[in-house]
This record gives C-alpha cells, sequence and structure tokens, in this order.
C-alpha cells in the first residue's frame, strides 16, 4: 500500500433532494497521475471542491497531507489546484493574478516568470485576461498551480479548450510532474484521454464510486477481446464459429467480428474446415467501451453528448 | 558548506508561520488586487472629480459672488462635496468584493486564502482603510481647491481641518464597512449597490417626506442619516454620538452577516 496523500472518506454533499457526491472514499497515491473519470453531472468537480474546502461536505471528510485543505497556511506551496480556468477576473493581466497569488502565499515574484515560461504563456502575461482564448485561460490556470512548486496537483477537465499541441504538452507535464514523485488528480470526461495519461483511475457515477484501480486492471478486467476476421468463405466460417458456441456476427460483406475469443481460436477454426482467411486481428476493447460498461445505469444526463464545461466568464462584473 | 532546504523542510516551515504573518500576506495580496483592476482607479478618479471639481466651482463662486463671505473656513467644502463623492468610493469597495462573485475570482481567492475570516477581515481592513484615507486626502485637495479659487476670501485653518477631514475618514470607513458587509452578504453587483443607495441615500431622504412620526423615526435609526447628520449636520433630534452610533450598528451588523455568510455557505452557489 502506498503512501495515501489524500484521502476522501465517505464524502457527501446534497443540494437539496440532489445528492451531488454520494459516501465517497478513495485515496490518492503520490508518483502516479490518477484519472478521476465520470461522465458529466457525475459529481468530479464538487468532490474537487470539497477537496479544497470550497464547498462544504454534507458529511465525511477530505484529508491532505493528513489535513483538511482549508486549515494550511500556505496553501500553494502544498497543493496547486486548477478548477473553471473562467473563474478569473477578466480585468487583470495574467500576471497581476499570478502575482496576487503569489502574495498570498509569499512567494517570491521571479518565479512568476518561471511559472509563466513553462506553461507557454509568454508575452500574453502582460495582457489583460478578457482577451485569452481557453486554452489560455487553461494555461494561466496551471501556472498558478505549479506556482508554490506544490507536491500535489488537482486539476479538473484541464485538457478543455486545449488545442492539440496544447493536450499533448499537458500529457508531459502531467507525466513530468507524476515523475518528480508529485500526487496528481486530473479529472476527465475523456475516457481515450484518460487512457493514455493515467496510471490510476477513480471512476465515479452519479456521485458514487464506480471502479478505483489501475489503468490495466480496468481495461483487463473489462476489456474483453475481440477478433476480426476475413474470409471469402466467410458464410461458412460463421456457421463453424457458431458451432464452437462463440458470439459472431458479420460486420461487413466478408468481415466477421467474434466476441470474446482470441485470433489462435479462430485461426484453428478456419484451418479446421480449410477456409482461407484474409486478415486476422484481435482489438481489445477501449475504455470507452469499459468505461460504458461500469457506468452504464450512471450516466447521469443521457443522451447529452459530452462536452467540455462552459465557462462563467462572460457574466457581467 | 549547508545543504540547501529540502522541500519537505520548507513545508514543515510554513506549518509554523503564525496567523499574524498569514494575514500580512492576505492583506498584500488584497492591496494588489484593488490596484489592478481598472474600477478602482476610474471610482477613485469620480471620487476627485466630484470633490476638486465642486471645491473649485465653490471658491470662484465665493470669490465672484457680490456679498463675498469673508473669513469663512473653507473645509466647510470637504464635507459637502464628501457627501456626493463617498458613493464612489463605497462603489469602489462593493465592486471590490461583488466582482469576485460575478467573475468566479472568489474560488482562486478561496483556494490561496482558504481560511475564510482571514480573508474577511484583510479584505475589510484594506478596502475600509483606502478609501478613508482617500477620502480624507481628497477632502482635503477639495478644501484647498476652494481655498486657492477663493483667495483670500476663504480661510484654511488647521485645527479645524484635522477634525473635519477625520470624519469625512470616518464616515467613508463605516460605509465603506457596511458596503463590504452588503458586498459578501448579496455576493451580486446590482442587488448590493440598490442596497447601499437605499440605506445611504434614498430611504434617509424619501422617509421623513412622508409626515408619519415613525417614518421619521425609522430614517433616524438609517446609516445615511447618521452620515448626513455628520458630514452636513442638518438633521433634527440627532447628536455625533448617536450618528456615530449608528453608523457603527449598522457597519458592524451587516459585516457581522456578510462574514458569516462568507465563512458558512459554500464558496460562491
Amino acid at each position: 500500500m502506498g503512501r495515501r496523500v489524500i484521502q476522501v472518506r465517505g464524502l457527501t454533499k446534497r443540494y437539496g433532494d440532489v445528492l451531488a457526491v454520494d459516501d465517497l472514499s478513495f485515496d490518492v497515491e503520490p508518483g502516479k497521475v490518477t484519472g478521476f473519470l465520470g461522465p458529466n453531472g457525475a459529481g468530479k468537480s464538487t468532490t474537487m471542491r470539497m477537496m479544497l474546502g470550497l464547498d462544504r461536505p454534507t458529511s465525511g471528510t477530505v484529508l491532505v497531507n493528513g489535513r483538511p485543505f482549508t486549515a494550511l497556511a500556505e496553501p500553494l506551496r502544498e497543493v496547486g489546484a486548477l478548477l473553471d480556468p473562467g473563474s478569473v477576473h477578466a480585468g487583470r493581466t495574467g500576471r497581476s493574478h499570478l502575482r496576487v497569488a503569489a502574495r498570498t502565499n509569499g512567494v517570491p515574484e521571479r518565479r512568476i516568470d518561471e511559472v509563466v515560461e513553462q506553461v507557454g504563456l509568454g508575452s500574453a502575461a502582460g495582457r489583460r485576461i478578457r482577451g485569452y482564448s481557453l486554452g489560455m485561460r487553461q494555461r494561466l490556470g496551471i501556472a498558478a498551480a505549479l506556482l508554490g512548486d506544490p507536491r500535489v496537483l488537482l486539476f479538473d477537465e484541464p485538457m478543455n479548450g486545449l488545442d492539440l499541441d496544447g493536450i499533448r504538452w499537458i500529457r508531459g507535464l502531467l507525466r513530468q510532474l507524476a515523475d518528480q514523485d508529485r500526487t496528481v488528480l486530473v479529472s476527465s470526461h475523456l475516457l481515450s484521454e484518460m487512457q493514455q495519461t493515467a496510471d490510476r483511475l477513480v471512476v465515479i457515477g452519479r456521485g458514487r464510486l464506480i471502479a478505483d484501480a489501475t489503468t490495466a486492471e480496468i481495461l483487463g478486467g473489462l476489456g474483453r477481446l475481440q477478433v476480426r476476421v476475413r474470409s471469402s468463405r466467410s458464410e461458412e466460417l460463421l456457421a463453424r464459429l457458431r458451432e464452437r458456441g462463440l458470439t459472431a456476427e458479420r460486420v461487413d460483406t466478408h468481415e466477421l467480428r467474434v466476441e470474446e475469443s482470441t485470433a489462435e481460436e479462430v485461426g484453428e477454426v478456419a484451418n479446421e474446415g480449410h477456409l482461407p482467411l484474409h486478415h486476422l486481428s484481435e482489438a481489445q476493447q477501449s475504455l470507452e467501451h469499459a468505461y460504458l460498461a461500469l457506468t452504464g445505469d450512471d450516466v447521469e444526463y443521457h443522451g447529452r453528448p459530452a462536452e467540455p464545461t462552459p465557462t462563467r466568464t462572460e457574466v457581467a462584473r | 558548506m549547508t545543504a540547501a532546504p529540502t522541500a519537505r523542510d520548507r513545508r514543515d516551515e510554513a506549518r509554523d508561520l503564525s496567523t499574524g504573518q498569514v494575514f500580512a500576506r492576505a492583506c498584500a495580496a488584497e492591496w494588489t488586487r484593488l490596484w489592478t483592476v481598472r474600477a478602482t482607479w476610474w471610482f477613485l478618479a469620480a471620487a476627485a472629480a466630484v470633490m476638486v471639481g465642486i471645491g473649485a466651482t465653490a471658491g470662484f463662486e465665493a470669490a465672484g459672488s457680490p456679498d463675498p463671505p469673508q473669513g469663512d473656513p473653507a473645509w466647510r467644502i470637504s464635507t459637502i462635496t464628501a457627501m456626493p463623492a463617498q458613493f464612489a468610493l463605497l462603489a469602489l469597495t462593493l465592486l471590490a468584493v461583488t466582482s469576485d462573485y460575478a467573475t468566479g475570482g472568489i474560488v482562486p481567492a478561496l483556494q490561496w486564502t482558504p481560511r475564510r475570516t482571514i480573508l474577511f477581515l484583510a479584505r475589510a481592513l484594506v478596502l475600509t482603510g483606502t478609501t478613508a484615507v482617500a477620502g480624507a486626502l481628497l477632502g482635503l485637495a477639495s478644501a484647498l481647491a476652494a481655498h486657492t479659487t477663493a483667495r483670500p476670501l476663504l480661510r484654511l485653518p488647521w485645527d479645524d481641518g484635522v477634525e473635519v477631514l477625520g470624519t469625512v475618514a470616518f464616515v467613508v470607513a463605516a460605509g465603506a464597512l457596511l458596503a463590504v458587509g452588503l458586498g459578501f452578504l448579496l455576493r451580486h453587483t446590482a442587488g448590493a449597490l440598490v442596497a447601499v443607495f437605499l440605506l445611504m441615500l434614498l430611504l434617509p431622504l424619501l422617509l421623513p417626506q412622508f409626515g408619519y412620526a415613525w417614518m421619521d423615526a425609522l430614517a433616524d435609526v438609517l446609516p445615511g442619516t447618521g452620515a448626513a447628520f455628520l458630514l452636513l449636520g442638518e438633521v433634527p433630534g440627532m447628536t455625533t454620538s448617536s450618528a456615530v452610533t449608528v453608523l457603527l450598528g449598522w457597519a458592524g451588523g451587516v459585516s457581522l452577516a456578510g462574514w458569516l455568510r462568507l465563512t458558512r455557505d459554500d464558496a460562491n452557489r
């Protein structure tokens, strides 16, 4: 068992009749990227807000380094967090925003230049945030999170609004932070992204814990193999596969898909019937499918496509 | 050669930070927060334009009058111009609190200063202090403007000046504390602005117009009446101590309510 840097115990948040977070318990360990995965409305942001003492839990506790976040005198030096990147006063320049942050925690001014450089904000730091794209706001939020060189980092949907370059940069950054033995928790509804980035996954749906395991375990546990096979005599092959008790179906004129089987098995079946094969491959079920299997009943908003959460930037001020 | 401090040493050190140090840092951050938005400068410019502009005009008027006042103190102009100008300073204060809710800036603010009482006290201190000093300085500028343009009709006795500028500073500080409380309590710019104007200006003016004794009594316990008495002195039945009590009561009570909401409620929902 590794060190538990973040401990979530029986965390519950109720808004009126709605249970946004329901008796959630999990740990986050250092040295790896932990993905916090769930559909929109699953309670990821609410959980992170409670971790940061922004929202008061109805019951349960969150401890960071053994203490509640609200007890920290210099929170930026222990926990860096990026929540909604639109939650900034857009009339300030990026640098002024960071300067306020630095003042609160006694971080030296030169550190501002370092993080501005690190996140690639460059000369934009001198401009008003009003003119920033969502991607630039994400970078600014990440700069603020890194300002105090903290050992714990929480990122809520950091890929939102980033272009391909930005996403690759974030992936590298997350990996680098974890390799420095920092504790990294990243929420996302982008399953494919987490598959590439996270070592461990905490999956929630409707505020409840659905899975808490390594990414490989979650993929392996649910990632049933599929076999794709093409043959000019696919009709005969289909019959033989079904005789074997395998679930197979036609996906194209000459192409079949076989569930929960292996290339070896399908190859043998074809060989027994002296059937020519033009293609034979295995495909692992994507996390996407595994995730849908896990959260199948737990998608809060059925039929709503996964979209980036809108920012609250454009309100009157 | 000494070993460089490790990250762990630094964090352990951080835990020993006194509340006073955390508060001092929060105040420094609030100061930066205040001066890095344009609204602060605009409202300050508006207050300056009103106080110095009216001061200078009043001086010209006095100089050009067929029966010019002889030897009156110029300080009178400071309190008169402070009456309208205080609203620019109150709006400045209010916006410094509510813009954090309008923009969502309260989220990073509480991430950086999660001890909410410290954030509240730092913001209240910086805002009331800044506006009180600004009020006093503009009061001085206003009297100097009148003194200069009316030269040599108006006097500028310094011992009177200290008392007048102190009064302006007190009225502005009490109003600013009320505005801070309203901002944290209502979390909404328009709502809090309406509340400030009702309490500080409209209700104290309107209620006595209807001629009912109970409305007069109600108007007498509104903060705007206390401010008007201290600045203009034209409120029957009011004394300096009752005016001070009313102002402090409102400032204290409303800021207590704002503090309660900040410390008890979720950050911004």
